[in-house]
């Protein structure tokens, strides 16, 4: 029973993703700028990635007719989903900060810029 | 109109592959059937009653790779090595690595870089010492340890080898070392032949019909599969210092390698 609940809500978290990944990939073709495509690019990345790792980690986790090999299936995907979490912010930090700084990429239309502001520009 | 015909092509374009691969069979690969080549390596990748044609090692890519076609990959190394060594003839003359005051990227990703690089020396070490067993092996695993060049010149700017004792001098010793490494195995059936007067060929792993030597397959009860774990490890090594050597001097900066790459008759 508890391994059925847990199955359901991983494919729940799967399903979910993709939509996720579909609504970044709307956004990544219709936004205006560099700066909010490349938010789009990190819902993809977080919403339709992290998340769907941790569901298929449930997933491999309620599968017990896999023996002890979904712990092994379900770690490896924990893991690779950790590694995600800690390493897509900091690519796409570095992407926009070097923009940023080179001023290749204006952004408009621009409500508020308060790291030019710190910057005294 | 224009992006009508785009959208339609690469539509059609996919349909097209995957009605060929698929149902069409167009490569050759469709049906569960595995083919007479095929089964003969899965039959002796490892095969302890086969001692004569086995290579003692579950990973089948690894046994074709070091054991059945071993001479192919030791020229492909060697053509690796003279590609270093072009880039190093090239860039004689380019005595300084680094240079300038600029500290890389920002702290979130400096810091994000430093929980990296552990984990990827562990995986690149890993994947090397287990080539023989799981998919990977020593190219690969170089390829993996290369990352770390690439990201330290990057993330903490070129100055950072100098600052962790990585120089240019030091990575080609040791990709030398490597490939000396593979040659001494390589060699030693040889040697031990010449030695003793038995039958012995170059780059024997296990015993051939007319040749009693070889390499032992099992340490202490883990399976090493012969020479497959040393090729694997030193082709390690030659790899990723062949890659740290290269990416050290695509890395450098503009003003330091332009007086020596034109050469002594100009510029000045």
């Amino acid at each position: 029973m508890i391994e059925e609940v847990v199955r359901y809500v991983g494919l729940a978290i799967v399903v979910a993703g993709c939509s996720v990944n579909l609504i970044g990939a709307i956004g990544l073709n219709r936004f205006r700028n560099f700066y909010l495509r490349l938010h789009a690019a990190t819902v993809s990345t977080i919403g339709g990635t992290f998340y769907p790792l941790v569901g298929l980690a449930l997933v491999a986790f309620s599968s017990s007719e896999l023996g002890s090999a979904r712990f092994f299936m379900g770690g490896v995907l924990l893991v690779a989903a950790f590694l995600l979490l800690m390493l897509a912010p900091a690519g796409s930090h570095a992407l926009a900060r070097a923009t940023h700084r080179a001023g290749v990429a204006r952004p408009e239309p621009a409500i508020a810029d308060h790291l030019s502001e710190d910057r005294g520009g | 109109m224009r992006r009508v015909i785009v959208a339609v092509s690469i539509a059609a374009f996919t349909a097209l592959l995957a009605y060929a691969t698929t149902v069409a069979g167009a490569l050759g690969y469709l049906g569960l059937e595995t083919r007479a080549l095929a089964r003969m390596f899965l039959a002796l990748a490892y095969n302890p009653n086969l001692r004569e044609l086995t290579a003692m090692s579950p990973a089948a890519v690894a046994a074709i790779v070091w054991d059945f076609r071993g001479v192919d990959t030791l020229y492909e190394t060697v053509v690796f090595y003279m590609a270093i060594i072009s880039a190093l003839a090239i860039y004689r003359g380019v005595h300084k690595v680094g240079g300038g005051g600029s500290v890389g990227l920002s702290l979130i990703v400096r810091v994000v870089t430093k929980l990296l690089i552990p984990m990827n020396i562990a995986i690149a070490v890993s994947i090397a010492v287990h080539g023989h067993l799981t998919p990977g092996g020593g190219f690969q695993a170089g390829a993996t340890l290369a990352v770390v060049s690439v990201l330290l010149a990057v993330v903490y700017s070129v100055n950072s080898f100098s600052r962790v004792g990585v120089e240019v001098s030091k990575a080609v010793a040791l990709q030398s070392t490597g490939l000396i490494a593979i040659a001494a195995v390589v060699f030693t059936p040889l040697i031990y032949g010449v030695l003793t007067g038995a039958q012995a060929y170059l780059m024997q792993n296990y015993v051939k019909v007319d040749s009693g030597f070889h390499f032992p397959a099992e340490v202490l009860g883990q399976l090493i599969s012969g020479t497959l774990i040393w090729l694997n490890i030193a082709e390690f090594l030659a790899v990723s210092f062949g890659f740290f050597t290269v990416f050290m001097l695509l890395s450098l900066r503009e003003e330091v390698v332009k007086q020596p790459l034109l050469g002594e008759g100009h510029g000045s």
